[in-house]
């Protein structure tokens, strides 16, 4: 199994007062997605929304979410990067 | 774990929570394993994993009892040593150069993405020093090689790809809006050297590179990419457009001497 680090995500969500979430996970993850949204909106007083398509690393974010007020991405399977220069 | 505001970046954005999900089981040096050391008279590794199975301590313990000796350095784009990402293919991506001082590459993780890198960072090797890559997937226990033959159409189409790019006169160079995948300052900047060579070019801006949309645009006769490298190693064998990377751009004779020397056997 993997570490889906749950509890501190819920204090994440709380810390920053955030009221819509958006969870982004790598396809192998995906089939967990309903039960992270489930435990966000027992715990806490967010609504969690799940990202259709791909997430293939910290490089590859959803942009275009401000129209639908989502205060936090919750990307899962990534870790920060460096970003080169060309 | 990590949080990161990406405002600076690129304005009003949602605050960013990454959770890199690490494996909780243990990462055991199976017999299989040792076998397949001792058949490959293999006595040193360089070895890296995917993050969610970095945490490798145990298993280090393990090989150095078992006498492989572990060469272990940090890709530059990373934040764990033995960390690597798809984008790591290159030969300058890793802080020490590990794999010319291994017998060969250990992979800690599952897929093909993560350890074709680590083929592709060898592209320049001479065949003698060309290190296979051994995937060892700690979920499954499965052993697999990769090798030269596994990128050999990758290479030999980069290689049409640079050719036809130095004969081009109408270039097209793609930008991503992906803050992480942005270079529209080295866009705009190869747009300038390339005007000064005497060719024309012209920037195009997307969120998902669709390699389809390059059909749309017949008058560029070559295209050059600015978002994941692996566009221009691996997408390229499904298309008939040439496309190369940002990086050999700038300098793409000196890419293509050096490609030349690749030989598969």
């Amino acid at each position: 199994m993997y570490n889906l680090e749950l509890e501190k995500l819920i204090k994440e969500i709380e810390k920053t007062k955030a009221k819509q979430v958006l969870l982004q996970l790598p396809d192998g993850l995906k089939n967990r997605s309903n039960e992270i949204v489930e435990l966000i909106e027992t715990k806490t007083n967010a609504k969690a929304f799940i990202w259709f398509g791909d997430c293939f690393g910290a490089c590859d974010l959803p942009l275009g979410l401000n129209s639908l007020d989502i205060d936090l991405i919750i990307q899962f399977g990534h870790n920060r990067f460096n970003k080169e220069n060309w | 774990m990590d949080t990161i505001d990406l405002t600076r970046r690129i304005g009003k954005m949602p605050r960013l929570f990454l959770i890199d999900a690490k494996w909780e089981g243990k990462i055991n040096l199976t017999k299989e394993l040792k076998e397949y050391f001792k058949k490959k008279k293999i006595k040193s590794v360089a070895l890296f994993a995917s993050v969610q199975f970095t945490d490798l301590k145990d298993f280090l313990k393990e090989l150095e009892k078992n006498k492989i000796k572990v060469n272990i350095t940090k890709a530059k784009r990373t934040n764990e040593n033995a960390q690597i990402l798809g984008c790591d293919c290159y030969e300058d991506s890793f802080q020490d150069k590990i794999i010319e001082n291994s017998d060969a590459v250990l992979y800690v993780g599952d897929g093909l993405f993560h350890p074709k890198a680590l083929l592709l960072s060898q592209i320049k090797e001479k065949k003698e020093n060309f290190k296979p890559v051994i995937i060892f997937d700690p979920i499954s226990n499965q052993i697999k090689e990769i090798n030269k033959k596994d990128i050999e159409k990758q290479i030999q189409k980069k290689k049409r790809n640079l050719k036809l790019f130095i004969n081009s006169q109408t270039i097209g160079i793609l930008v991503t809006i992906k803050p992480g995948q942005q270079y529209f300052n080295s866009a705009k900047n190869l747009k300038e050297k390339l005007k000064e060579r005497g060719k024309k070019a012209y920037i195009f801006i997307d969120n998902n590179i669709n390699l389809a949309q390059l059909e749309n645009y017949p008058f560029i006769q070559c295209w050059v990419n600015t978002a994941c490298p692996r566009i221009g190693t691996d997408d390229i064998v499904n298309i008939e457009k040439p496309l190369i990377n940002i990086k050999e751009a700038f300098n793409p004779i000196k890419a293509l001497e050096e490609i030349e020397k690749w030989k598969i056997n």
